[in-house]
């Protein structure tokens, strides 16, 4: 097994001078600060050599104090080994600038351009710096440096000029507050590009072809996103995806809440894996602490967290299952009937139905009620029947079959190129999961098989996550029997002001692998919380996946991979 | 005119005929009018109860996830709180649809997306918002990119707080537009 040490020791040997600082923090965290020039090489170096193979992202941040930026960029592998690299490249703050990885990972574009368009660090030699999530008149504010004057902003609404066009629509003109055009934050010279309905009016070379808009509103996604297709006759020559219509700013919003008001917020960024999203915020601050989790809150925190997987994977079935309308819109009946018991169970512990603010630091909020045991077995034992029924209603039913069979293939190859986690990259037969890879609390005492597909079509997809359903299942079963009496929170004091440090944790998402960068500077506010999130990941494989597919394909695969565009646009 | 200038009856029946009101207005004002004469008059008469029951009965919604209150709206039209018992059936378009429910924040990018999506909507119509974002930007209410005031935008009538609300405020706040629709109180004025 490859330890953080020898990653150090191997890209020093073979790059020197190009690590100028290093940390190693455990076997599995290396921390280190790489030459700005040799950032590329060092990455070639150790996707090829060390295999480094899993882009997990970059985040941006803005040292105000220091009058820098620094891009840090987070590097995996899948399965190899288990380490996980923190590059930092730092960059002065006038006309900051790094080397883009977009030649080495596929899936650095997206990370890469959300780096731009929010702290404008420049990327030397990306494809296409477009605004990915910003509305077109927040471009050139750089709305997530620290000097940004449009934040705290309660007049968004009230400035609003309403602007009737020609054909019909209304448009909105939002004009600078008086305070932004005092400190001068207002853009004067925008970044040039063309718009998406430009780029895509690019790409018509005939008369036969045409452009369909899906969205922005859709009926059976959680979150409202634009996906332009270009067709000609009933195949999809291109697809163009547009994000970010419900941007709230979270990563802005928590560095201005308290630690512990940040908790509230890590719950509506993905609000179907809530818990999981707490548990990767609480984690990373208790890792910054270096504090033990007692026994008896780590169960509970299991327990819920795979209830809420439960959960999770009931409503993204069934709501994929009314997309391809004819085939399923009893099973989403059914689907939604069974998540109300596993709903009213979590509801029990944690007094709410999808916000749950549950986990905290250290520990959780409250132990299990009385009875929970009990109740929560002979659910378990109906969902289990109820997850086998569906398992065999879908083998038998022809119509799904033909629907879903052979239909938006991934191959593994591509699957782990193009960065794709959780359920989507497990049906193509990578058997990659975090709680196996870099597990967390109980995880390594619990005896759980990782559920993988064969051939990474949209019906594996539906199969993993059904199967998936039934692992967690086993593993509640499992920490059920073995939950102790203790204390259900540390009994270390949780200090106001958290010291200063950062760290990235991870855990398994319903969707994926989600991450969270967490940057203290020993305040009583985060300085930086980057967050990775899984669904943002697969979303960016869609446009090269819906290449060639027909239109009734379209929603088939989009749907299969369990949207939450929440979570991507934050 | 007279009605015994387009149909060949009597000029004394015409005569009498004038003196016919319905509603305090001369019947062969009603009979050569415009669709929006028509309105007026059943906006005065007693018919009008009787299409706000029907009205009222049959309220589809526009599914139209936008956030967490979203994802209660899917449970809220699906079996277990069976919107469908109050004529409230999800609809996936809104030219099919009679309310809106604004389920999340409205951002600067989705506002006149938003205000299109309310445009196709055929009339009469109605807006519920749901959840402390549509209501007044909720824990986002800071942001940069945040539409604080929804009801400057759209002439909600039912608000309903929560963060998300349960299903079971969804069907109070739903049972709240059908008495207004009936007692024609909502801000459109049906």
């Amino acid at each position: 097994m490859t330890t953080a040490n020898e990653v150090l020791s191997s890209i020093q040997s073979a790059l020197p001078g190009a690590v100028l600082d290093s940390r190693v923090e455990s076997e599995r965290r290396l921390w280190a600060t790489i030459d700005p020039r040799k950032i590329v090489d060092v990455c070639k170096y150790m996707r090829d050599k060390l295999s480094f193979d899993h882009y997990s992202g970059t985040a941006g941040l803005d040292w105000i104090a220091k009058n820098e930026m620094e891009v840090v960029e987070i590097m995996a592998s899948h399965g190899a080994h288990q380490v996980v690299a923190m590059l930092k490249v730092r960059t002065p703050r006038e006309n900051p600038s790094v080397k883009s990885l977009t030649g080495l990972f596929w899936n650095a574009n997206w990370y890469e351009r959300e780096a731009w368009e929010m702290l404008g660090i420049k990327f030397e030699g990306h494809p296409g710096l477009y605004p990915l999530l910003l509305p077109d008149e927040l471009v050139g504010s750089w709305p997530w440096r620290k000097d940004f004057k449009g934040y705290p902003d309660l007049t968004t609404g009230q400035r609003a000029v309403e602007i009737p066009t020609s054909d019909g629509y209304t448009r909105y003109m939002i004009p600078p507050t008086t305070m932004e055009i005092e400190a001068g934050t207002v853009p004067t010279e925008r970044p040039k590009y063309p718009s998406l309905r430009e780029r895509e009016e690019m790409e018509l070379k005939s008369d036969s072809e045409m452009i369909m808009h899906m969205g922005p509103q859709h009926a059976m996604v959680p979150g409202p996103f634009l996906l332009d297709v270009l067709v000609e006759g009933e195949t999809v020559k291109k697809a163009f995806l547009d994000l970010g219509y419900i941007h709230k700013g979270i990563e802005k919003i928590m560095e201005n809440r308290t630690w512990l008001q940040g908790i509230t917020y890590t719950d509506r960024m993905c609000y179907v894996a809530s818990l999981s999203n707490n548990e990767c915020y609480c984690g990373a601050v208790e890792k910054i602490l270096g504090l033990e989790v007692p026994e008896r809150a780590q169960y509970i925190r299991v327990i819920l967290e795979e209830l809420s997987r439960i959960q999770s994977h009931l409503i993204g079935t069934g709501e994929f299952l009314t997309l391809i309308a004819g085939v399923g819109y009893a099973p989403w009946q059914y689907m939604i009937i069974d998540r109300e018991r596993i709903i009213s169970l979590i509801e029990s512990v944690t007094g709410a139905r999808l916000t749950h603010t549950f986990v905290r630091f250290g520990g959780v909020r409250n132990d299990l009620p009385e009875g929970f045991s009990e109740k929560c077995r002979s659910t378990l034992k109906y969902m289990e029947s109820e997850i086998n029924e569906f398992i065999e209603l879908f083998e038998q039913d022809p119509i799904y079959h033909l629907r879903m069979d052979n239909v938006g293939i991934i191959t593994p190859d591509d699957a782990k190129r193009m960065g794709v986690s959780g359920p989507p990259l497990r049906a193509t037969g990578v058997a990659y999961d975090i709680r196996k890879e870099d597990p967390i609390l109980l995880y390594p005492d619990l005896d759980f098989k990782v559920a993988v597909g064969t051939r990474g079509d949209c019906a594996d997809r539906i199969d993993v996550r059904l199967k998936e359903m039934l692992e967690s299942i086993h593993i509640i079963e499992q920490c059920l029997d073995r939950i102790p009496a203790g204390p259900i929170k540390t009994e270390a004091k949780i200090p106001k002001k958290i010291p200063a440090g950062e760290a990235y944790y991870r855990v398994e998402d319903p969707r994926g692998e989600m991450g969270m960068y967490v940057v203290s500077d020993g305040g009583d506010k985060p300085y930086r919380v980057k967050v990775r999130g899984p669904f943002y990941a697969t979303f960016q494989t869609l446009p090269p996946l819906l290449e060639g597919v027909f239109i009734a394909d379209v929603v088939a695969i989009a749907g299969s991979m369990d949207g939450c565009p929440s979570e991507a646009d934050r | 005119m007279g009605i015994s200038d387009v149909i060949p009856i009597p000029a004394a029946v015409d005569e009498e005929l004038e003196k016919w009101t319905i509603f305090g207005q001369p019947v062969a004002d009603v009979w050569f009018t415009t669709t929006e004469k028509i309105h007026q008059i059943i906006e005065m008469g007693p018919i009008k109860n009787v299409f706000n029951w029907g009205r009222k009965n049959s309220v589809y919604f526009l599914m139209q996830p936008m956030g967490c209150c979203g994802v209660e709206m899917f449970v809220f039209g699906a079996a277990p709180y069976d919107s469908d018992r109050f004529g409230c059936i999800p609809r996936n378009t809104p030219r099919q649809t009679d309310v809106m429910i604004i389920s999340g924040y409205i951002t600067r990018k989705y506002l006149p997306v938003f205000k299109s999506l309310w445009d196709q909507m055929p009339e009469p119509k109605w807006v519920i918002a749901i959840g402390e974002c549509a209501i007044s930007g909720g824990p986002f209410y800071d942001s940069y990119n945040i539409i604080q005031n929804t009801g400057d935008y759209f002439p909600i009538d039912v608000f309903i707080p929560g963060c998300p609300p349960r299903p079971e405020q969804f069907l109070e706040g739903l049972m709240n537009l059908q008495e207004k629709i009936k007692q024609r109180k909502d801000r459109r004025g049906y």
